[in-house]
């Protein structure tokens, strides 16, 4: 398994450099010009020279790309052209944000997908079983900014139970684990639904292949407990499948967020992206996207070394 | 892939093709039949659009703005005062059309690189299928973004920048089935009959690998639909005042209190649509499935 790891480690810087050229390319072949953009059409040529030299957008392609990779080995991601701000700061700034709304999205599809699933296959055909399943079918087919937005007609605005904005302001971070937790709530939701049908559907199905393996009539058999039975055999079987899903979502979810970011004016990952690609802003379009990706990648392979652990069965 | 089939026992056995086969056995599919008709409502409504909407979906008229639901605005009017169902219908061209172009434009891409990587194998396979481990380490809503984001937010753009995005994904999948059948008995012997490298993917390797892709064509068909509204939805897709499913929904959170049936509409139909295509596809997917067929026994028992 090690040695698995080990070439699956490998091939990331590979998939990495694909990953840098491919923006790169796409960033330098579609139209539109930061500097002009930056500096507004009214400026002397000699102001937009300089700053075009400044961010050496005055050499030859492969040179640019050269010089940008040469750094990013080196921890650098360049300088935003619209901020004059470190890239590597920014994204500083931008991660921790989405890791923790893709952490609370995640929080709610395991919270809610964990008993409803296991219910839902203990209890086939039932009431809580076609609830389940009318929760998944809707789950997948909603569009989650419009989840987004009939949760803020409910909660917000004829409610008034939760605020609608607040996620990574100062009051937010500086109050207590209410005033933390509150604007998460409807973000999370919004974000987390498609994950828990999803997830929700995997763990009924593969509950209920664990349900009808022999081992299991061995454990009644003996007259285990029936929560020993379903807790200890069944669950933890049926988990392994469930924990890698919910690891590649994961992974996921930084990268969908862009909408919920939009609507709930989050400080994230997504909005700065949004916003890069509005302005042009190079160094920012590649040095996020790469993150992502690797981001992704870890998520991935994490997956793979979970279903390792998890299942003694499995060698790599 | 042709199962033979007793007829009445006086004819001798007659050989029906897998996908007449299939066709008999999707109307069983009782959500899928459901979904199937309304994709079909759903797409009449666009294409008639003229006909059928009663109100000019771009016309301004501020003394009727934000009206609720009632008989003269079936889903009440905007914050223009035009009216939301005509809006919904005349929007459903765009998102429809979008997911036509993407499904067909991802066929076309990832159809012949998945046949290409699987069959030929070595290093065209290693190359082809690293650039689409690169493109899938993207997150496929913020490519579509980026990429619309720079050619400028057009809907053409929006179409190929979806395909981009789902093209991949489905030369995967046709890699993988094609890897399953190439070394499959039939293949061998076409191959010792004589037949050519472009005969044997096309006529023998392709018909066998047609049902994963179908069913993939509707995820793709759904996830364009859905993509389409994010985009729009974000400022980088349909741009007004031209009716568009997911634009109006960014338009209707400014006036979430006030008037709730302008993002409750689009929301809904975006559903509606999403939804008749999953099941569509889970029919689909049973339908070409051998093993999941079921009997007509089987289904009154409510089994399975």
């Amino acid at each position: 398994m090690w040695r698995y790891l080990g070439r699956r480690l490998i091939q990331v810087p590979l998939v990495l450099v694909v990953v840098s050229l491919m923006t790169f390319l796409i960033t330098r072949a579609t139209p539109g010009d930061p500097v002009q953009i930056m500096l507004g059409m009214q400026t002397s040529k000699e102001a937009a020279e300089a700053m075009r030299k400044e961010f050496n957008l005055d050499r030859s392609l492969p040179e640019q790309y050269a010089l940008w990779i040469g750094k990013v080995v080196q921890g650098d991601l360049g300088r935003s052209i619209r901020l004059n701000d470190p890239v590597t700061s920014l994204l500083a700034e931008r991660l921790p944000v989405s890791l923790q709304l893709a952490a609370s999205a995640m929080a709610f599809a395991l919270l809610v997908s964990i008993p409803l699933g296991v219910i839902a296959a203990l209890r086939r055909n039932s009431w809580i079983d076609y609830l389940c399943t009318g929760y998944t079918v809707a789950g997948f087919a909603i569009p989650n900014f419009g989840l987004a937005l009939i949760l803020i007609y409910v909660f917000s605005i004829q409610l008034d139970w939760l605020p609608i904005t607040g996620i990574g302001t100062a009051e937010q971070v500086s109050g207590g684990l209410w005033t933390y937790i509150k604007p998460f709530i409807i973000p999370a939701i919004a974000l987390g639904t498609l994950q828990t049908a999803i997830l929700t559907r995997l763990l009924r199905s593969s509950m209920i292949d664990v349900l009808s393996q022999d081992y299991m009539r061995t454990a009644r058999a003996k007259g285990l407990l029936p929560a020993t039975i379903i807790v200890v055999h069944a669950l933890k079987n049926a988990m392994i499948p469930f924990v890698t899903m919910a690891a590649i979502q994961f992974g996921y979810m930084i990268g969908i967020q862009v909408t919920i970011e939009y609507i709930f004016a989050v400080p994230g990952m997504g909005s700065a992206v949004l916003n890069a690609v509005v302005n042009r802003d190079f160094p920012v379009i590649q040095g996020f996207t790469l993150v992502i990706s690797a981001f992704f990648l870890f998520a991935n392979i994490m997956a793979d070394l979970f279903y390792a652990l998890l299942d003694p069965r499995i060698r790599y | 892939m042709a199962v033979v089939q007793p007829s009445s026992p006086a004819t001798p056995y007659r050989i029906t093709g897998s996908f007449v086969l299939a066709a008999r056995q999707f109307p069983r599919h009782r959500a899928a039949m459901v979904g199937l008709v309304l994709l079909v409502l759903i797409c009449l409504a666009a294409a008639l659009a003229p006909w059928i909407a009663p109100y000019d979906p771009v016309q301004i008229k501020l003394s009727a703005k934000l009206k609720p639901p009632s008989f003269e605005h079936l889903l009440g009017t905007d914050h223009f005062g035009r009216d939301v169902f005509s809006r919904l219908i005349y929007g459903g061209r765009t998102s429809l059309s979008v997911g036509v172009l993407v499904v067909v434009f991802a066929f076309v891409l990832g159809v012949p690189l998945g046949l290409a990587s699987g069959y030929f194998g070595g290093r065209i396979d290693n190359l082809l299928m690293r650039l689409v481990d690169a493109f899938l380490t993207f997150p496929p809503l913020l490519l579509a973004v980026a990429l619309v984001g720079l050619l400028g937010p057009d809907i053409q753009n929006v179409m190929l920048a979806l395909g981009l995005v789902q093209a991949p994904v489905l030369a995967r999948i046709v890699r993988g089935s094609t890897l399953a059948v190439r070394e499959d008995v039939y293949v061998t012997a076409a191959r010792a009959l004589g037949a050519g490298p472009a005969r044997i993917v096309l006529s023998h390797i392709l018909r066998n690998v047609m049902s994963p892709i179908v069913v993939q064509l509707t995820i793709v068909f759904s996830a364009a639909v859905v993509a389409e509204a994010s985009l729009s939805f974000l400022g980088f897709g349909t741009q007004p005042p031209q009716p568009s499913w997911g634009r109006d929904m960014s338009e209707a959170r400014r006036f979430l209190g006030d008037a709730p049936w302008m993002f409750m509409a689009p929301t809904g139909i975006i559903m509606l649509c999403v939804l008749s295509i999953n099941f569509l596809g889970d029919g689909l997917r049973d339908a070409l499935d051998p093993r999941a067929w079921r009997t007509r026994r089987q289904l009154s028992k409510g089994e399975g």
